[in-house]
């Protein structure tokens, strides 16, 4: 049991995609300019690592080594496919938000890293469980940075007015460096600063 | 393993996962087209000045307000009598944009405008489609002595490219429904 909740929440701090083993920075530069887009994103690579991750190790016996890679990748891509057609039909606006970038799912390292890592030799509920856990230390770090790069570059947050009128009226202005994707690289190197002192111990 | 199973492994992959997406895009193709359709819709009327339509009563409301609307070369969609929506395409920095843009019945005074875009970057070009942006071209002229004048707004800082696009755009299109304007006066 605590082997597997392990499982979960390793990826969350000393085991972060992220922030230790910096995977899947590109797209976490990308979608956080705006808290929304991050959190379905974040639970959008959720759902795919973990399915995948699923799908792959009960496959993991059949699967020819030689061609290892591209069953990975086929599983990996028609889970996308299915993510990215379901968020069109059901959740249009969100959809039109993260455009490309729920395509370029298939490409994030986490994902097929945790299948090439995990998945091929370990049973199907860790894998699941781990799929989960390497989706949520990833949306994480996704939030976290979206949070500061809205409240400071729009002064919202989810689309509500966070940061009061009175203080426009003072002067004071949305920083639009937060705004650019250079930020969120900034923001994501101050994380992993402030976690790398508590992982040394 | 021999190559022999490693075929058959991979034909039956491709066969199963190729069904699966197929039955997929079926079974959600109504919901996403209706989407698409609704969008349009919404855009339109927003173009018009009517605001508060949602998902769920764009139908309904757009068929209440338009009045008139001609397919073909120009599309253009007439909402309560008066107001022309005339959609527009044009290039951002990464790829296509689009909009709609609300004409008075003087046939140059702004009612309102809406635009989209397929991939330019969020937070900049994206920025096109916040209201603070579009609500400039309220009440511009968009002709001027009978010929297509360039309307001035503020660009988006750090997005020229597709702030040019914009106005580019509106430009261009305006030029191709000049004489429909003229025409009409």
């Amino acid at each position: 049991m605590s082997k597997n909740m392990n499982l979960i929440t390793a990826p969350l701090r000393k085991a972060n995609p992220i922030t230790v083993l910096i995977l899947g920075i590109c797209s976490s530069l990308a979608v956080t300019a705006k808290l929304k887009p991050a959190i379905v994103m974040a639970l959008s690579v959720t759902v795919v690592t973990a399915l995948s991750n699923l799908v792959i190790s009960l496959l993991r016996k059949g699967i020819p080594s030689k061609i290892r890679i591209i069953v990975q990748l086929i599983v990996v891509a028609t889970l996308v496919i299915l993510v990215d057609q379901f968020l069109k039909a059901f959740m249009y606006d969100v959809s039109k938000q993260l455009s490309v970038f729920v395509g370029l799912i298939i490409t994030n390292c986490i994902v097929m890293g945790r299948l090439e890592a995990f998945a091929m030799s370990h049973s199907p509920w860790e894998s699941f469980l781990d799929g989960i856990g390497n989706g949520l230390g990833y949306g994480s770090i996704l939030v976290i940075v979206a949070f500061f790069r809205e409240l400071f570059g729009s002064g919202t947050l989810l689309g509500y007015q966070i940061i009061p009128q009175g203080l426009y009226d003072f002067g004071y202005v949305n920083n639009g460096l937060m705004i650019l994707p250079p930020m969120a690289l900034i923001i994501i190197g101050i994380i992993i600063w402030l976690q790398k002192p508590e992982e040394e111990k | 393993m021999s190559d022999r199973y490693i075929f058959r492994y991979i034909i039956i992959l491709v066969a199963i996962v190729s069904v699966l997406l197929s039955a997929t895009a079926m079974w959600l193709q109504p919901y996403q087209k209706r989407n698409e359709l609704n969008e349009q819709r919404i855009n339109i009327l927003k173009a018009a000045g009517i605001t508060g339509v949602d998902n769920k009563n764009a139908e309904q409301l757009f068929k209440q307000h338009c009045t008139d609307q001609q397919d073909g070369d120009m599309p253009l969609y007439v909402i309560d009598n008066q107001i022309t929506v005339i959609p527009m395409r044009g290039n951002g920095l990464w790829g296509p944009i689009w909009g709609y843009i609300g004409i008075a019945d003087d046939g140059k005074t702004v009612v309102g405008a809406v635009f989209d875009h397929k991939s330019e970057t969020p937070g900049l070009g994206a920025e096109i489609t916040t209201d603070k942006y579009q609500s400039q071209y309220k009440g511009k002229e968009l002709v001027k002595n009978g010929d297509t004048a360039t309307v001035e707004v503020d660009a988006i800082a750090g997005a020229t490219r597709t702030s040019k696009g914009v106005e580019d755009m509106i430009e261009q299109t305006m030029k191709l429904y000049l004489p429909y304007f003229e025409g009409n006066e």
